[in-house]
């Protein structure tokens, strides 16, 4: 009982907590574009809204798969608050979470029967380079502590310090996904603007809710973990402080960045990860 | 049982920024922005940031309630219409992280 009170309460800080660090994160883009950008508030009250908006479906939409994709999207990352926060579970499960992600841009592309959706569809396979960070991410962590166990890998950290600083690059690996996953994104190719929302493009009502919902449930995760896996112990204010100057950095750098192209894209991500997993084992062999 | 203080704190941040959102387009009708400092709106920034973060000075008020009041506070100016509430905001922060470093490092 007390366990479900804990996944419950975790859920509904994730999301608000999600919801304003996205909100604040378009308002720091606003004001690197000289705009003065909407409240921090406004992503959580877009959010809500949907839930109240009238529901339609795509007479081309393939129905189990339209609907049945956004619940699967929701379900894996209130499964990611039951695995970090909650739980401090294993890494392995937020890698296999990441690739779930994945699998759901892409059919949330294919079922809605809409040319945009299909396209993103397609660049929601190449944009699987967004995971190889992650993965090669884990492989240095496991290296160096011994265990995928995130609570494993905090008292690691209690006792030999920050991880930031034995695996330095582990670290930029895992910002860059941080940075994939951000809104506009330079690596948000299967949310571009030329193809107006990707695979959200016609998920109106509530399954866009669930959506958002979603996203802001992520972005808090993804921070989290960031912060507890590199940063150690950290307390309340620790990971407030993160979270904001994370989001801060990642407005800033997607305000100034235009969107790449997919191969550009994909390429980048992996030769980020090429470098840094190279890079990381020397540091290691070194030390 | 931390994360239950953490989630009223965020909800009333959330409530106080709703409800800023509210007053400030009742109070600012004009199709422009003012840049003057509203008065009101920087007591309000003031005595939130001061008491969100020097809520260990009142002690006639418990933190669990000092806190919750601070952030509804801050989130009332914070939250106002866009170009609104900006710089009293600041203005509150600084006054309080300098009471604070004050305090903490022992300067007076």
């Amino acid at each position: 009982m007390y366990l479900m009170a804990d996944i419950l309460i975790n859920v509904i800080l994730a999301f608000l907590a999600g919801s304003l660090l996205l909100g604040f994160h378009r308002k720091v883009m606003a004001r690197i574009q000289l705009r003065p950008g909407p409240p921090i508030i406004q992503y959580l009250l877009h959010s809500l809204k949907f839930f109240f908006k009238e529901s339609s479906f795509p007479k081309t939409a393939s129905m189990p798969f339209y609907i049945g994709i956004v619940v699967i999207l929701a379900g894996i990352w209130v499964t990611a608050v039951i695995v970090g926060p909650v739980t401090k579970g294993s890494l392995m499960i937020i890698f296999g979470i990441y690739a779930i992600h994945k699998i759901v841009e892409h059919n949330s592309g294919s079922s809605s029967g809409s040319p945009y959706g299909k396209v993103s569809c397609v660049r929601a396979v190449f944009s699987a380079a967004g995971e190889l960070p992650l993965f090669a991410c884990i492989a240095i962590i496991y290296f160096v502590t011994g265990s995928m166990n995130i609570a494993d890998i905090i008292a690691y950290q209690s006792v030999h310090g920050p991880l930031i600083y034995t695996a330095p690059l582990a670290c930029v690996m895992f910002f860059t996904l941080i940075l994939t996953k951000s809104p506009y994104s330079p690596f948000a190719i299967t949310k571009g603007k030329d193809i107006i929302s990707g695979f959200e493009t016609e998920h109106y009502g509530f399954l866009r809710g669930f959506i958002m919902l979603s996203e802001s449930v992520a972005w808090y995760i993804l921070l989290w973990l960031f912060l507890t896996i590199f940063f150690g112990p950290i307390g309340i204010i620790g990971y407030v402080v993160g979270m904001i100057i994370i989001t801060a950095i990642t407005a800033f750098i997607n305000a100034t960045t235009p969107m790449l192209n997919p191969n550009h894209s994909v390429m980048a991500q992996f030769t980020i990860t090429l470098v840094c997993l190279v890079g990381s084992i020397i540091i290691l062999l070194i030390l | 049982m931390e994360t239950i203080f953490y989630m009223v704190y965020i909800l009333v941040f959330i409530i106080g920024s709703i409800a800023g959102l509210l007053l400030s387009y009742k109070k600012h009708m004009e199709p422009f922005i003012i840049s003057e400092i509203d008065i009101l709106y920087l007591v309000l920034a003031i005595i939130g940031w001061f008491l969100f973060i020097n809520f260990a000075l009142v002690q006639f008020i418990p933190a669990f309630i000092a806190i919750p009041i601070g952030l509804f506070l801050i989130g009332l100016v914070i939250g106002a219409r866009p170009g609104y509430g900006r710089k009293e905001t600041v203005i509150g922060a600084l006054i309080s992280i300098i009471v604070w470093l004050v305090l903490h490092f022992g300067l007076i």
